[in-house]
């Protein structure tokens, strides 16, 4: 096994097996995952910061196993933040909270090429931070139709004027947060609101939408999952790499070019490479900043 | 019919290699139950519980052990038990042929027919008429779920099927039950002979059926008339559409918005 020693923020981190190819079909080693991240680290640490982690750990690449870590294993460095949650079985359970690069190349050494977070912060766990739209294509419908609906919720969310910033699933969908950032907010109130909007969505355009997870519905729609509003749920964090045939990043995208995507019917404006996704966030910085801080109130009828 | 396929591959044997698709050869007709509780008709679920410490265990807190006395185990990792586990195999590569009536039933396993992919259909259709035609099967290894077995592969109507074959060592040796005994009667040989002669018909496996089975389905029809099913309460979150008067405030904007383009 190979062993390389990095400083970083005066620590010491050992690097294992970084010649391992992680992206078999595609050619992309663990050096290559951490090069990304550090590359990435200047925009995606802001929305790491705070959060419970959940890794999603391919150490043998993507076409082995993978498993999911909520815990902070226990092997981490002393320095490591960490914060003490409590599940709702009562249990006690520490997890990692990425609030700076040594910790981000730490646990990409883990080959955690996926990073997941929930939608609130470690000291306000039953406070989200923002409703988001999981726009997820079933068998026969596609990002495009992803971003139909995506358009269609924009238009519906500026009635309420209420701002929405979208992203790349970095799979199939899309993704579409729509800010709060304010301490009264609760899981109960966005999961209410986000499935009277599926509901609402799928009612006018009964054909490219649904609010329902059975498979039966999802057939040639996308399924608005409302569900992920909730305490226990995480989603992929912006700027995540995705386990598949190639390093695709989960990225942040205009509306314009959506609509333009849109327009056009090129689906492959919508998947955003990892050497693209370092270039454009070199060039544009975050545009998923606003997710952070802009401050949104839910309208009550 | 459109079958799941269980493995994708190939099949090959000297200078052919046939792309295949491995799909179920037995639906067991079992009919299952679910645990329900009494009180509200919920689907119950398993969870794992720590007897010492009296509650219930995370997936997180689980690892795996080997047994080597009451309360005594060695650790083995998910890490480790891959490292023994033998690479899934690409191909069904068949080694050598056999007369498949030399193989004594007890060691057949596990049936499944191999149906051939695109592109794959004529060498498909030679490989089988040859071997139906020969009367060969053939065998070799295959990694399936992360184990290797030793399969054979025969022909039958056209259509190839695999059989998972047990290791010698997993069968129980049979000597252990012959019985003792004195001298064998030759007339007494004779007339049991007769008997058996006397009872001689073809396997017609149709003729047969799970009785129980058929009895269960019957009776789940007869329910199914009398009264009707008893409901788990809905899922949290899943009853209602929503408050109606948000509903109402969110339909609103939606007309709105369509009549605007």
């Amino acid at each position: 096994m190979s062993r390389s020693i990095v400083e970083i923020g005066g620590r010491r981190l050992p690097l294992t097996n970084l010649e391992k190819d992680l992206y078999p079909p595609y050619g992309f080693t663990k050096a290559h995952v951490l090069d990304y991240y550090r590359r990435i680290a200047p925009v995606i640490l802001s929305h790491l910061k705070d959060r419970p982690l959940t890794l999603k750990r391919y150490p043998d690449g993507v076409e082995k196993d993978y498993f999911f870590e909520k815990r902070c294993p226990g092997h981490r460095p002393a320095w490591l933040k960490t914060a003490d949650l409590v599940r709702d079985g009562g249990e006690r359970m520490t997890v990692c909270l990425v609030n700076d690069l040594e910790t981000l190349i730490w646990v990409e050494n883990l080959a955690s090429l996926e990073l997941h977070v929930p939608l609130a912060k470690a000291v306000s766990p039953k406070t989200p931070d923002s409703i988001v739209f999981d726009l997820d294509p079933g068998e026969g419908a596609n990002v495009l139709d992803c971003a139909r609906v995506a358009l269609i919720l924009r238009g519906l969310l500026l009635e309420w004027r209420l701002a929405g910033f979208v992203k790349t699933s970095g799979r199939k969908g899309l993704h579409l947060y729509v800010p709060l950032n304010r301490k009264e907010a609760t899981f109960d109130e966005t999961k209410r609101f986000s499935k009277a909007v599926a509901v609402v969505l799928e009612k006018n355009y009964p054909d490219l939408v649904t609010s329902r997870m059975a498979k039966e519905f999802r057939k040639g729609r996308v399924f608005i999952n409302w569900s992920q509003n909730d305490a226990s749920k995480t989603m992929v964090s912006v700027y995540s790499l995705r386990a598949g045939e190639k390093p695709v990043v989960s990225f942040p995208l205009s509306w314009r070019e959506l609509e333009n995507a849109s327009e056009r019917g090129d689906p492959d404006k919508l998947r955003v490479l990892h050497s693209e996704a370092v270039r454009r966030a070199g060039k544009s910085g975050d545009l998923f900043r606003q997710v952070l801080t802009k401050k949104q109130r839910l309208p009550h009828p | 019919m459109a079958m799941q396929g269980i493995w994708s591959g190939t099949i090959s044997f000297s200078l052919v290699a046939i792309p295949v698709q491995l799909v179920r050869a037995i639906e067991p007709g079992r009919v299952s139950f679910r645990m329900l509780h009494s009180a509200d008709y919920s689907p119950l679920r398993r969870k794992m519980f720590c007897p010492e410490e009296e509650r219930i265990v995370s997936p997180e807190e689980i690892v795996r052990g080997y047994e080597i006395g009451p309360g005594r185990h060695f650790l083995i990792t998910d890490e480790e038990l891959e490292s023994v586990s033998p690479e899934r195999s690409r191909t069904i590569e068949i080694s050598e042929f056999i007369d498949l009536r030399e193989v004594d039933p007890i060691y057949y396993d596990h049936p499944y027919y191999l149906v051939p992919e695109k592109g794959g259909e004529k060498a498909y259709r030679l490989l089988a008429e040859v071997m139906e035609r020969t009367g060969k099967a053939g065998l070799a290894r295959f990694v399936l779920d992360e184990r290797e077995h030793l399969v054979a592969v025969r022909s039958a109507e056209g259509v190839l099927a695999l059989i998972t074959l047990h290791y010698a060592g997993e069968v129980l040796p049979a000597g252990d039950i012959l019985a003792a005994g004195g001298q064998i009667d030759a007339l007494e040989k004779g007339r049991m002979k007769k008997e058996i002669k006397k009872r001689m018909s073809r396997f017609d496996p149709d003729a047969y059926a799970d009785g129980r089975r058929k009895s269960l389905l019957d009776l789940l029809k007869k329910k199914a008339k009398e009264r009707p099913p008893v409901e788990a309460p809905a899922a949290e979150g899943e009853e209602t559409e929503g408050p109606a008067d948000l509903i109402a405030a969110l339909q609103k904007s939606m007309r709105k918005l369509k009549e605007d383009r």
